[in-house]
Order: C-alpha cells, then sequence, then structure tokens
C-alpha cells in the first residue's frame, strides 16, 4: 500500500469507488479477447464452408452445432476468467485428480471411435475429455511447481513434475490419442521451463526424450517390443515405405490440397480436393489443408496472423501476471496452444508429422472449441488479477 | 516474500527490461522469466514464419502446380456395399435374406446441359417413377456429382430391355446389380424383425464416427437396428476414373472386397410365430363370433420360461416390410409413417407385444397375491369370503363381484381358479388400511417381477407401463380430488385395473417366473452371430449372447405353490375360469384369463366408452414348464372367449397335440 500510495497517479485512480467487477472488466485483455472472438467468427465462417457437401440436405448441419459449442465455450471463457485462479493453485491435488478421473471414465465409459476411445458419449452430446484435460492438467502441474518454488531446481522437484504429468500422458496415449499426449508434454516441458529449471537439466531432459523417441521408434521394435503403433510410428517418421492406410496417400492429398489454393483460393464450389473427398478428415484434422484450398494463401494467412496475435497476446499475460503461478499457467497454456497449432497447421504442409491434432477455433468439434475458450479465460483471469494487484499492492 | 525484494528498488541500470509504464512492477517478473518468455516468444516467431513460408511456397510459388494436380486428380476411391447378412430363426431357417435385383441408376454429371429436363421426364415415364420427385433428386444430386441417385430398385425385364435398346438415347443411365432385402415369410414378425431404409441425417451425424457415410442403408427398427452393426458388413472400396469436374470415365474397378455382414440367429422359431400369428387371428375371429366387433388387435408373447428365449412375439395388425424395399410407395408405406394414416390403420407398425400399453385385469391377481402372502396382509389357505359385493372406504363405495351368483369363503387357489374379485378387493383394501407403507407394497413387489420399467428385451424398443403410486397421483394430477389416494385405488390396483398398465412381454415374463419356481429372465430374441457358411458347408458361430442368468426374485416357496395351485385349478377345476379351453387339453397346462376394461376411442361409438381387453396367461407342462404364452386381443371381450383360444392354439403346435373340440363360456 505504501508502495502504491507513493505514486501520484495510479493513487489518485485507487481512491476513486469503483465497483469490484467493473474494476475487473476494465483490466481484461481486450485485443486478446477480440482476438478469440475474431478466430470463433472467423473458424464458423470457415467451418460453413468445409462442410457444405458432408450432410446431404443440411449445408449448415455442422455450423448450427459448432456455433452451440462457441456460445457453450463463452461461458466457459467467462467461468474460467471469473473463478480465482488461486483456488486452483491451492487445491492443485484436486485439479489433478479431475483430471485423471476425466481420463480414466473415457477408458471405462467411452465408445471407440475409429479404435480409439477418446469420447464420451452424454446423451444427444459427446464429450472429448483430454481436450478440457489440457486446461486442467496446466493448472495441476502449474500448482505443484508454484508450491515448491525455491526448489524448482532440485531433481527431486523435477522428477515430481514429470512423474505426476506422465499419468495423464499416458492415459491419452493410450487412448490412443498420441497427438494430444504430445501436446501434453509440450505443456509439461513449458511448465518446466517456466517454473526455473536450469537450462542444463532441460537439455538433460530433452536429450533422454530424445533417446526415448529415438527407442520407441527404432530400437525397441528392433528388439521386438512395440511401443506405438505401426501407423503411429509410420506417421512420426514420414516414412514414405511403410504406408497400411495410405498414409502418404493422405499427405500427398493434404499438400495438393494446401497447394491448389493458390493465392487467393478455389471457392467452396470449385474446392475439388475437399468436395469430392480426395482430402481425408476435411472437417477435423485436416481442416486446414481445406481451408487453404477454399480461400487461399490470403484466407490462410489470416488465420495464421490471428493465431499470432492470440500466442503473442498470451506471452504478454504472463509479464502482467501477479504472481508466478498465474505467469507459469499462462505462458505454458500459450505454448501448448502454439505447439498445437504448429504440428497440425505443419502436418498439412508435410512439415510435422501426421498425428491427429485438433486445429484449435476450426476443426469441427465443440470439445475442442469450448477448450480453447476456456484456456483464453484463464489467460483473461490472470490478466485481470495482475493488473488489479497493481493497484492495490499486493 | 515480496516486500522483502521490494526493500532496495532496483536500479534502472539493473533492469532487464526497460521500464514500460504500463508494467508497472516489473520486480514481479524476474529477468529469468523474462529471459525465457522472450525465448517462448522467439520459438513463436519461428514456427510462424516457417508456417507462413511454407504456405506461400506451396500456394504461390507453386500454387499452379498444384492446382494441375489437383485437376488432374482422376482415381476417385467409391465405397461399394456390402451384401447385408441374413437372418435365420432358431432352427436354421433364413426369415431375411437378399436378393440380387437390378436397379436403375442416374449418373447426373453425365446429363447434357441442354435437355435435362426433358432426358429426366422421360425416364421417369419409363420407369413410373414421379417425374417432379426423380427431377427434384436431380437437382439436388448436382452437388454431387459422384454419388449416382437411385431411380428405381427391382426394375422388371421389360423396361430393362427398353433402357438397353434405348441406352444411346438416355446418357447417364446405368443398370447396375443391388442386393435387396428379401422377406422369405412375407409378413411374419414384422415387427421384430424391423426394416432397413437409407440413412437420416440425424442417424449420419450420430454414427458418423462408427463409419458410416451419406446413401447408407440402416436398420430402422426391431432387430435390423439394434445389431446393425453385425449385419451391414463392411462396403469395399473400387476405384473409378474420373475427369476434373468429377464425371466418371471408367468402369468400377474393385480395390478392396466388402466383407458381407453377418448372419444373425433368433430364437424365434418361425412355425411357432406362424402359429402365433394365426391365433392372433383366430382370436380377433372369435372375439367377433361373440359379437365384440371392436376386436380389431392384440399381442401374442411365447417364451422360454428357462432362459427367457423368445420363441413367438405376434402382433396385429402387422405388415409386410417388404415395402420398404426398393422404390417405395408412398401408399404403402403411410401406415407406418405417417399419424393420421397409421391411426386409421389401428398402428401396424406398433410391436404391441413389447410396447402396446394394457390394464392386466385378472391377470393381475398373482401379483397381488404373491405380495399380500410376502408382506403378511392374507394367509392363502385363511378364507376370504367371496362375495357379490363389497363396500368399503368412508362413502361405503360398491364394488362388485364379476359373478354375482357366487358367496362363499375360499382359500387363495379357489380364488385364484375362480377368478374372485372381492377376495382381492379384501386384500387391496387391507393394503390401503395399512397406511402410506401398505400402499406401495403392491407396487413395490411388481417393480421386482419386471413391471413398471423395460424386462431387457435386447431389441429394445419396450414401454415402460405404468405402476400407479401416491406419489404418482400427487405428481400427475391437480385436483385435490385427483391427488388423493383413496381405498378405490387400491382395490382396483388389487385387480390389475384403474391406472395400472402393463406390456404383454412384463406379463410374459412374469409368469415365466411362475413356471420356472421364482427366477425372472431377462427376454432376448437374438441368439448369436454366425460367419454363413457356403453351399451345404455348416455355418460358423462368431457369438452367442447369452442373456443374463435367470436372478430370484425372492418369493417364499410355499406363497408361490399356493398361486401355482391356482393357477392350475383355474385351468383344471370344473369351475376354473379357463377349464373349458384348457382342461381337456392332453398336456397340462396352468394360466389365468384377464378382462380388462380399458378406456379406448373407436370410430362410431361415444368417445372414451370403456372396451374389455382379453388376456390369457399361462404355461405348460404346469409342472416342468417349457413354454410360457400370454395372449392379448384388444377389445375382444371375455378372457376365456377370446385370448385362452388363442393361446391354446399356440400350445397346440408347440406340444404337437390338438385338443379335443370344446365348449366355450364367457367367464373373466
Amino acid at each position: 500500500m505504501l508502495d502504491v500510495a507513493s505514486r501520484p497517479a495510479l493513487g489518485a485512480r485507487s481512491r476513486r469507488a469503483e465497483p469490484a467487477p467493473l474494476a475487473f472488466l476494465r483490466r481484461l485483455d481486450w485485443i486478446l479477447l477480440g482476438a478469440a472472438l475474431a478466430l470463433v467468427g472467423y473458424g464458423l465462417w470457415v467451418v460453413s464452408g468445409i462442410t457444405r457437401f458432408d450432410v446431404p440436405g443440411d449445408p449448415s448441419y455442422y455450423v448450427v452445432r459448432q456455433a452451440i459449442a462457441a456460445g457453450v465455450g463463452f461461458a466457459g471463457l467467462v467461468a474460467a476468467a471469473a473463478l480465482p485462479l488461486d483456488l486452483a493453485r491451492r487445491h492443485w491435488q484436486l485439479v489433478y485428480g479431475l483430471t485423471l478421473g476425466l481420463m480414466v471414465v473415457v477408458f471405462v465409459a467411452a465408445e471407440a471411435v475409429r479404435g480409439s476411445k477418446r469420447w464420451l458419449d452424454l446423451g444427444p452430446i459427446q464429450f472429448q475429455p483430454s481436450e478440457l484435460g489440457k486446461v486442467l492438467f496446466v493448472l495441476a502441474i502449474g500448482g505443484f511447481l508454484a508450491g515448491r518454488v525455491g526448489r524448482v531446481t532440485r531433481w527431486r522437484t523435477i522428477f515430481g513434475a514429470l512423474g505426476l504429468g506422465a499419468a495423464p500422458v499416458l492415459l491419452v496415449f493410450l487412448q490412443p490419442d498420441l497427438g494430444t499426449a504430445l501436446v501434453y508434454f509440450a505443456a509439461l516441458l513449458a511448465l518446466l521451463f517456466l517454473a526455473g529449471v536450469r537450462w542444463r537439466q532441460l537439455g538433460l531432459l530433452l536429450g533422454a526424450a530424445a533417446l526415448g523417441v529415438v527407442a520407441a521408434l527404432w530400437l525397441l521394435p528392433a528388439a521386438g517390443v512395440q511401443v506405438l503403433k505401426p501407423y503411429q510410428a509410420a506417421r512420426l517418421t514420414l516414412d514414405p515405405n511403410a504406408d497400411p492406410s495410405g498414409l502418404t496417400y493422405n499427405l500427398d492429398q493434404s499438400i495438393t490440397t494446401v497447394g491448389s489454393g493458390g493465392l487467393t483460393g478455389r471457392g467452396v464450389l470449385g474446392a475439388t480436393q475437399t468436395r469430392l473427398d480426395y482430402l481425408p478428415e476435411h472437417a477435423t484434422d485436416f481442416a486446414f489443408a481445406s481451408l487453404a484450398e477454399q480461400r487461399g494463401f490470403v484466407g490462410s494467412t489470416i488465420l495464421l496472423l490471428l493465431y499470432l496475435l492470440v500466442v503473442w497476446r498470451g506471452l504478454r499475460v504472463v509479464t502482467v501476471a501477479g504472481d508466478l503461478y498465474g505467469a507459469v499457467v499462462a505462458g505454458s497454456l500459450v505454448f501448448a496452444f502454439l505447439f498445437q497449432v504448429f504440428v497440425n497447421v505443419g502436418m498439412t504442409m508435410g512439415v510435422a508429422p501426421v498425428t491427429g491434432i485438433p486445429l484449435p477455433f476450426v476443426t469441427v468439434g465443440g470439445s475442442s472449441l469450448v477448450a480453447n475458450l476456456v484456456l483464453v479465460g484463464v489467460l483473461q483471469g490472470v490478466h485481470a488479477r495482475g493488473r488489479l494487484s497493481e493497484r492495490s499492492g499486493p | 516474500l515480496s516486500s522483502v525484494q521490494r526493500e532496495p528498488p532496483p536500479p534502472p541500470s539493473g533492469r532487464f527490461l526497460p521500464p514500460d509504464p504500463r508494467v508497472r512492477e516489473p520486480y514481479r517478473l524476474t529477468p529469468q522469466l523474462a529471459l525465457r518468455v522472450g525465448v517462448l516468444g522467439a520459438i513463436a516467431l519461428a514456427a510462424f514464419a516457417v508456417l507462413l513460408l511454407r504456405l506461400w511456397s506451396l500456394q504461390v510459388l507453386s500454387g499452379d502446380e498444384y492446382l494441375n494436380a489437383a485437376q488432374s486428380n482422376q482415381l476417385r476411391l467409391i465405397r461399394v456395399e456390402a451384401p447385408r447378412g441374413p437372418i435365420l430363426d432358431r432352427r436354421g431357417r433364413v426369415v431375411v435374406s437378399n436378393v440380387a435385383g437390378t436397379a436403375v441408376r442416374l449418373w447426373v454429371g453425365d446429363l447434357p446441359e441442354r435437355g435435362r429436363s426433358r432426358l429426366v421426364r422421360r425416364l421417369a415415364r419409363v420407369l413410373a417413377v414421379s417425374p417432379a420427385e426423380l427431377e427434384r433428386q436431380v437437382e439436388e444430386g448436382l452437388a454431387d456429382p459422384l454419388t449416382p441417385i437411385v431411380v428405381k430398385t427391382a426394375v422388371g425385364e421389360e423396361q430393362v430391355a427398353y433402357l438397353y435398346e434405348h441406352q444411346a438415347e438416355f446418357p447417364g443411365v446405368e443398370i447396375a446389380q443391388v442386393y435387396l432385402r428379401s422377406y422369405t415369410y412375407g409378413a411374419l414378425a414384422a415387427q421384430i424383425l424391423g426394416y432397413v431404409g437409407e440413412i437420416s441425417p440425424e442417424e449420419l451425424a450420430r454414427l458418423r464416427r462408427a463409419g458410416y457415410r451419406p446413401g447408407d442403408r440402416i436398420g430402422k427398427t426391431g432387430v435390423e437396428a439394434a445389431f446393425d452393426t453385425y449385419l451391414r458388413g463392411r462396403p469395399g472400396l473400387a476405384q473409378i476414373r474420373v475427369d476434373s469436374l468429377g464425371r466418371p470415365q471408367s468402369a468400377l474397378e474393385l480395390r478392396q472386397e466388402p466383407r458381407a455382414g453377418y448372419a444373425l440367429r433368433l430364437t424365434l422359431d418361425v412355425r411357432l410365430q406362424r402359429a402365433a400369428e394365426e391365433a392372433l387371428r383366430y382370436g380377433i375371429q372369435l372375439a367377433h363370433q361373440n359379437k365384440h366387433w371392436a376386436a380389431n388387435g392384440g399381442a401374442i408373447v411365447a417364451l422360454d420360461p428357462r432362459d427367457g428365449a423368445v420363441l413367438a412375439l405376434a402382433s396385429a395388425p402387422t405388415f409386410k416390410p417388404s415395402v420398404f424395399v426398393g422404390r417405395t410407395d408412398p401408399r404403402k408405406l403411410a401406415p407406418l409413417l405417417d399419424e393420421e394414416a397409421a391411426r386409421r390403420a389401428n398402428y401396424p407398425g406398433l410391436n404391441r407385444a413389447i410396447a402396446g400399453l394394457y390394464p392386466p385385469g385378472s391377470t393381475w391377481k398373482p401379483v397381488t397375491a404373491l405380495a399380500g402372502m410376502e408382506e403378511h396382509v392374507f394367509s392363502a389357505y385363511d378364507p376370504i369370503q367371496c362375495s357379490p359385493v363389497a363396500y368399503y372406504g368412508l362413502d361405503r363405495q360398491r364394488f362388485r363381484n364379476w359373478n354375482p351368483s357366487v358367496n362363499r369363503p375360499m382359500t387363495l387357489p379357489e380364488a385364484l381358479a375362480e377368478s374372485c374379485d372381492t377376495y382381492f378387493y379384501e386384500i387391496g383394501n387391507r393394503f390401503y388400511e395399512r397406511g402410506s407403507e401398505g400402499r406401495v407394497q403392491i407396487q413395490q413387489w411388481a417393480r421386482r417381477f419386471g413391471f413398471g420399467g423395460p424386462t431387457g428385451l435386447d431389441i429394445g424398443g419396450e414401454a415402460d407401463g405404468l405402476l400407479p403410486t401416491p406419489e404418482w397421483r400427487r405428481r400427475t394430477f391437480t385436483s385435490d380430488w385427483d391427488r388423493a389416494w383413496n381405498p378405490g385405488d387400491s382395490i382396483q390396483l388389487a385387480i390389475g385395473q384403474k391406472d395400472l398398465l402393463v406390456t404383454p412381454l412384463q406379463l410374459a415374463t412374469f409368469y415365466a417366473m411362475l413356471a420356472n419356481g421364482g427366477n425372472i429372465v431377462t427376454p432376448y430374441v437374438v441368439a448369436g452371430v454366425e460367419q454363413p457358411g457356403g453351399k451345404g458347408s455348416p455355418s460358423l458361430v462368431l457369438r452367442r449372447f447369452a442373456p443374463p442368468p435367470p436372478r430370484p426374485a425372492g418369493v417364499d416357496p410355499a406363497a408361490l405353490a399356493a398361486v401355482r395351485d391356482g393357477l392350475w385349478r383355474a385351468t383344471h377345476s370344473s369351475n376354473g375360469t379357463s377349464a373349458g379351453v384348457f382342461a381337456s387339453y392332453p398336456v397340462p397346462i396352468s394360466g389365468k384369463t384377464g378382462t380388462a376394461e380399458k378406456v379406448v376411442q373407436l370410430p362410431g361409438y361415444p368417445s372414451g366408452h370403456l372396451e374389455d381387453q382379453s388376456w390369457w396367461c399361462g404355461w405348460g407342462p404346469s409342472d416342468g414348464a417349457r413354454l410360457v404364452v400370454c395372449a392379448l386381443i384388444e377389445n375382444g371381450g371375455h378372457g376365456s372367449a377370446a385370448a385362452a383360444p388363442a393361446a391354446l392354439k399356440v400350445f397346440e403346435r408347440f406340444f404337437g397335440v390338438k385338443a379335443p373340440p370344446a365348449q366355450l363360456v364367457n367367464t373373466d
């Protein structure tokens, strides 16, 4: 308080009686919110194009559902921003338990879709818990690290975090959902990185991870132990010879699809790659390729720049955060988001391995959209609370 | 902690970041964290740079190349429908199979721009389909030139010959072999088998992830729907050469064989099913002879009381599933799909055996008896007066026995045999007088016996029925008068009247429990999945659906024995209600009649008048039961006059023993 009072400009402002909710609203990152809104709107427009012919007789079938999900997502955004983040820090064990519980429920109850259990069937709606689990995961592990502020560089803490993180990552991996497991892993690394683990330690960890990947892909299969399903290994290594399910066909078609879009795109009717189903999974995993074909370089760049805007504002939230927990959580969420965008978009253009990760705000699927809006909500909460604490002191 | 750090204000030169007026407390952001955020920012910039450069290189630098590649994409993969699996009865007789049919398909991409409408109209005339409808389909199909429109299936020889002769005049018309569902026994078991149709947008949205695609055929009701996964097989893939507009340029070339659907083996016996359906018609005819002209429908359930296997499940009126095959006739489909037409045809699509709701009448008395003995409301061999009338309640409301000439004390077996109403009124009233606890005890036992909810039949579609309770009355009605649970509610419930509603399958499951000595079975229709063998070779059983084992209902064996004694006397003692039908039958049969009053709406009658629903439920042989039959004739009059003789027909077929000609009497 003394500190604040010594600054005349700020002191004058804080004396003005301002109701708490309004003060909170004023301190949201409105640019970030605008970027998220723009992404939702742009995403809906993209979906309306790429799913126009998916349900005969009902061209807006998926858009309507996606719009409903967006409505739910905004409720989630508001809730995530309004709930005090400190609750999650103090009760991180509960959040962690919830994360694990969601994953286990998937195993017990989910119906297998295309050989993998990712979806919970709740009557008319289906729910993919691993999407929302991403946010919960970061909140939980972040809480663990924030409770050990001075001891982050001890190996004990690092292995504690890795051990805690391993269970959800493994459960997602076993669903099997390799792509989402990678996103979790990226978030875990970002958590350790931002919490202050030494460079040397990070280097060792990354080295060990690389060794693990080599082992999983080449050494263990040579020794007769299959860690990954063959199709997963083939996707990760981009091995054109191992092509059991037409993988290179998919990738070739995807690159052709992106390329054929040209500068301004072929339009919804002219986008034959999408419309005639040359491009597999054009509404989900390969949505970006479909967008690139229909709207061209211009349309795709708009989307990428909107992502960049979210990432930039997100990183800025890290610098504004009122405490270490908020900073670490915000930074890790942003990194997971960035990772997801890069792997998905890169995959469609052949610069990243093929894994089934949804493209944030675009891929048809309510769970992903809701989770990403909740993510933005958490960032908003960190931002507004950080700004508020500036006024009143810690 | 932070206040300690804050004590010496950091000198401006020592700051990692330049002072930023918007970030007022840079001390929170340690230099280390700031650096690391910067690193993340750099990674982000690099990542987006890679993506944008790659995008630029693909779309702008080599865009034309890829556009060419996309436009010369010539090979397309198309799904090839797999033949749907057959459905067999318990002895392997084929009930539903596929026959090859001829279909005329139209590739809209091949239609000429000019004169398209004239051509479509001419084609419609040749094939005798509605020209307006076909034109509408062509308009819709233009968006997707690679999915041909099925103009007509099951096309006659002459039309095919005509189209072949005039092939040049009909561009885009293709004559293809398709699989058509074929029903060996016509309308037999129609409601159980269900029918197959094109997947609807709602189903598609729900099942897309399970591998269903637009245009797929899917089971809509009954076995076809519940076991679609097994029946549909896996579609194959074929390759076709197309031009840049998606018009096919070559014949289909099979890349991946479709895998035919598996065969389903049912527990139904075709011969018993046919006997049950004939028995139903016979029962309706008997009702008409007894001047019950409103009798127009009904249901018969035949179960194996030992494991719940459904041997026959008849429902009248019925329909021919074949009306859904090929290009369908809207007039024939209307009674099945249109609400008003269905009402006029008395709901042929409704499976009355599992989804028809009726008051059970006297067939319910064993439920009351068991509940009463278990709760010690009465004892089986302490006589209760069976009087012509009884008066209950504060207002001395009068309750009459169906037979006014009886007035003597009876034990439970006698009361069941003669179906004495006043005996059971007394039990109902005793339950009522026990207060709030006693007023739900019959219902609790009934729930335990499987009433008030689905029995768990594997094809689903069951109705719940209704077990009225004081709580239900409070919840359902608004006026104080209706919300009260009066003596009449308990008393009428004791003889299966008033608000109580059951399905024939629920009653059959209950009688199976009586027949097998106290175990509740879960009825099932599908016995297993098989891989059909080739000609002459046996089929391979892939999976058996074992129903859950019968679970004990927890009834006292002595109480059960008294009820079984009563139901044996009902068919054998001189005063037994269905003794006239079953006493002289060589195989000992036990069972109970029921005549239930139900408010029905019939054309030509004052609205909402009462009609008697004719019931008979029972089993044979009386000891070591092998078959439970429950028969219901809607508006059929007395139980002994329509339902009981119909049930006898089913026993006759099952045991292969004919009954001597019998005298029919009207009893409850």
